[in-house]
């Protein structure tokens, strides 16, 4: 024990210099501002700024890469909660509860409560991280292709669970959002597959395309309906209090620690752990809540849930990242290329062999939180002002964002035309009743759940009972079930009193 | 085809009746989107010079498609059977426009009780029926390892099953009627977006930021033109700034024939 802790103060004594924190800050500031512009998720914002940090020795650099990374991360919740646009797949979950808090004019303490959660669940696991991180890696080496196949059919449970309005049309949108998942070429054979010969379909749909088109433009669009006004207009006049009162304090606490635990050991597993996360942590919220209904319509406990889940998962997410070599995410993936410039290999020998920059790193990602939580309270204010803008002027400038956003990711103006494709197809959806999320989160786990379908089939030789008779998948498996039933019977229990009341009247 | 869904059915509430015959109709378009897609493609190819099929070519090969489908099939069943002998046509007709067709048929005959979830869940069937077709050319299972083929056929079938269960949903319980569907706000925020597309590369930043900015304005009739204008050019400046200078992106600034 007293050894992990040894290595923490290691870390934050090669990550605690004034130089340092200063960087720190600026990359945190620097972070947050791009993030927060509509149109431009984590990922790209970590990508644009990466090159500002290569002239840094490795320390620093580093340390100003994670404060660039959770400012970018924190700008995303920002647009997910004021506009609706998810910059990455874990902050969907966000736009849930955090968007219809703004609606509500309660912006402001979903702004805070995402930033203090965050925060929280960044302690956690950093400690956690010098507690568990060896002993837990032994964890992620028992999941075989197997257990991630039903890991995923049950992370796509969750978003079935998630949904507000009826089951079957949440797994058709998921089921939807997988077959979108293989347009693109195949992952083993290299086919093309459902392109069309467009070349800019060979890489697949890209996430923030869809992510931009099914929740940015097809929410712009549907703002713009006549009738709609009346509901922009309350939006703007209702912001009341910027901070969150004791009351949601009170009702998030739980949420927060919850959040963070479920985070924390799904952040473990590489490969899609840390994704569903945050739909997990929401999931549970709504299961075990007094008052589920709540959920969907402005749950402050739907908002801190997921941002600390997400958190907790990224900062959990280095075990497998630096003991697999294996990124979690996207982002992530950023990061390793940034650690090997600096000359940083992740792999099984990168603890023992310079354990200063492996923990200097898990320490500058708590700094980085921290600096994070010092910038953006104060900044709340500033954000919710945003909203004040008049919609006619406002919306306009998100279309720009976007626009310019989604073009510099690939510098390919095909991606432009299909995320405005996409933005149809979401007014489309609305219009339907049938949810975005799901569909994400079916297009996010998609080819993580064919490759290991995949995999498992071809080792255990076609047998298709592999996933009920290996201990862990089977576990797996009917956690999956038990939550879908839970999902089905209060539709099925309402439309018995339907049946009921018809047949009483 | 997505944008075809996108405009389904209809306006605003009318008799159940006249509702069924738009709504088949409607079907009925989206039966022949694709053919009418390529069709108009090929069109265009004509004053773009793209290469690839003329129209006269297309509407040859999509209208016998779509008459000798059946026939053609019967007779490979009968001649035992030459495995690859239907062309890509043929397939699209028998796999997505004939089931169509059926359906815009079978929705001439009930009574919707949902009409929401009735046409969400064909639109979901089409979609499924194109992506059956759409990887129809790919490998199948071959031993126990999957094709490249395998799992969007798998995804496809499920998608379809469910798509009907939706539609089927739409004819068993009451719903709610069709939600009522706007063009000034979807037209103007698409055509803002397909301009800056259009426009990036060969104008620049400057102007096609500023010109989607102005037609995405359109879209609804509360905008006030001088000050639209005034927000326009100054974000269109601090885009311009930002993007390119602050965070190196590199982006055409201006028209490419000034610069030259």
């Amino acid at each position: 024990m007293a050894d992990l802790f040894h290595n923490l103060i290691l870390g934050f004594g090669v990550a605690v210099s004034p130089i340092n924190l200063l960087l720190c800050l600026i990359g945190a500031l620097v972070g947050t501002l791009v993030g927060v512009l509509p149109g431009i998720g984590t990922i790209a914002t970590v990508a644009m700024l990466l090159p500002i940090t290569f002239g840094l020795p490795p320390v620093g650099a580093l340390i100003m890469l994670a404060g660039i990374y959770y400012g970018a991360q924190y700008g995303g919740s920002t647009t997910s909660i004021l506009v609706n646009i998810p910059g990455e797949a874990t902050s969907v979950v966000t736009t849930l509860d955090g968007f219809q808090m703004a609606k509500q004019g309660r912006a402001g303490p979903a702004l805070a409560i995402a930033a203090i959660g965050s925060f929280i669940a960044g302690c956690a696991s950093t400690v956690l991280i010098a507690v568990l991180g060896a002993p837990l890696t032994k964890l992620a080496l028992a999941f075989g292709p197997a257990e991630y196949f039903s890991l995923m059919v049950l992370g796509l449970i969750f978003a079935v669970v998630l949904a507000k309005g009826s089951v079957l049309k949440a797994i058709a949108m998921i089921v939807l959002g997988l077959l979108l998942s293989m347009v693109g070429s195949d992952i083993e054979t290299g086919a093309s597959r459902m392109a069309f010969n467009i070349p800019e379909l060979a890489d697949g749909l890209g996430f923030a395309t869809v992510a931009m088109g099914v929740f940015g433009f097809a929410e712009i669009i549907r703002n713009l309906d006549a009738g709609a006004e009346m509901d922009r207009e309350l939006v703007q006049q209702k912001i009341t209090g910027l901070m969150p009162t004791k009351k949601d304090l009170i009702e998030s606490a739980p949420a927060i620690f919850r959040g963070t635990v479920l985070g924390s050991i799904l952040g473990i597993l590489p490969g899609g752990g840390a994704v569903i996360a945050s739909f997990a942590a929401y999931t549970l919220e709504k299961k075990i809540a007094r008052d589920p209904s709540r959920f969907g319509r402005g749950a402050i406990a739907g908002v801190a849930a997921p941002e600390s889940a997400n958190n907790a998962a990224a900062q959990t997410s280095f075990i497998p990242l630096l003991t697999l070599g294996i990124p979690p995410n996207a982002v992530m993936a950023l990061m390793v290329g940034a650690m090997t410039i600096h000359g940083i290999v992740p792999g099984p020998q990168v603890m023992q062999k310079q354990p200063d920059l492996v923990w200097g790193m898990i320490a500058s990602m708590w700094i980085g939180n921290l600096m994070l939580i010092i910038i953006n309270l104060p900044l709340v204010g500033i954000w919710v002002r945003l909203l004040r803008v008049p919609y006619r002027l406002m919306f306009p400038s998100i279309v720009v964002f976007c626009a310019i956003g989604i073009y510099s990711i690939n510098n390919a103006p095909v991606d432009v035309v299909l995320a405005g494709a996409f933005g149809l197809v979401g007014y489309w959806l609305i219009k339907h009743e049938f949810e975005p999320a799901p569909l994400l989160l079916g297009m996010v786990l998609g080819p993580l759940m064919e490759e290991n379908l995949r995999r498992a089939l071809l080792i255990s030789r076609g047998d298709w009972s592999v996933f009920v008779t290996r201990p862990l998948s089977a576990a797996l498996m009917a956690v999956a079930a038990g939550l879908l039933v839970l999902a089905v019977l209060p539709t099925l229990r309402r439309k018995r009193n339907e049946v009921f009341v018809e047949s009483e009247g | 085809m997505a944008e075809t869904a996108g405009h389904s059915p209809d306006r605003s509430a009318s008799q159940p009746a006249t509702r069924n015959g738009m709504g088949a109709f409607v079907i009925l378009v989206l039966a022949l989107a694709p053919q009418i897609v390529e069709l108009l493609t090929s069109c265009a190819g004509l004053i773009f010079n793209f290469s690839g099929r003329g129209p006269l070519q297309v509407l040859a090969a999509h209208g016998s498609a779509l008459v000798l489908a059946v026939p053609g099939l019967a007779m490979q069943s009968f001649g035992g059977g030459g495995k690859s002998a239907l062309s890509s046509d043929t397939l699209l007709a028998l796999i997505y426009t004939y089931p169509l067709l059926a359906v815009a048929l079978f929705t001439l005959l009930v009574r919707l009780r949902a009409p929401q979830d009735y046409f969400g869940g064909i639109v979901l069937m089409a979609l499924a029926l194109f992506a059956l077709w759409a990887s129809s050319d790919l490998q199948g299972m071959h031993g126990f390892s999957f094709g490249a083929g395998t799992a969007p056929r798998m995804f496809g079938l499920l998608l379809l099953g469910l798509g009907a269960a939706v539609a089927v949903t739409g004819l068993v319980a009451d719903g709610p009627q069709l939600a009522v569907y706007h063009w000034r706000g979807p037209l103007f925020v698409s055509l803002a977006i397909v301009a800056f597309a259009i426009s990036i590369r060969p104008l620049g930043l400057v102007v096609s930021g500023l010109a989607s900015f102005l037609i995405a304005a359109l879209g609804t009739n509360e905008t006030r033109w001088v000050e639209t204008l005034i927000v326009g050019i100054c974000l269109t400046i601090g885009c311009a700034l930002l993007f390119p200078y602050v965070l190196g992106l590199p982006m055409p600034l201006l028209p490419r024939f000034l610069v030259q």
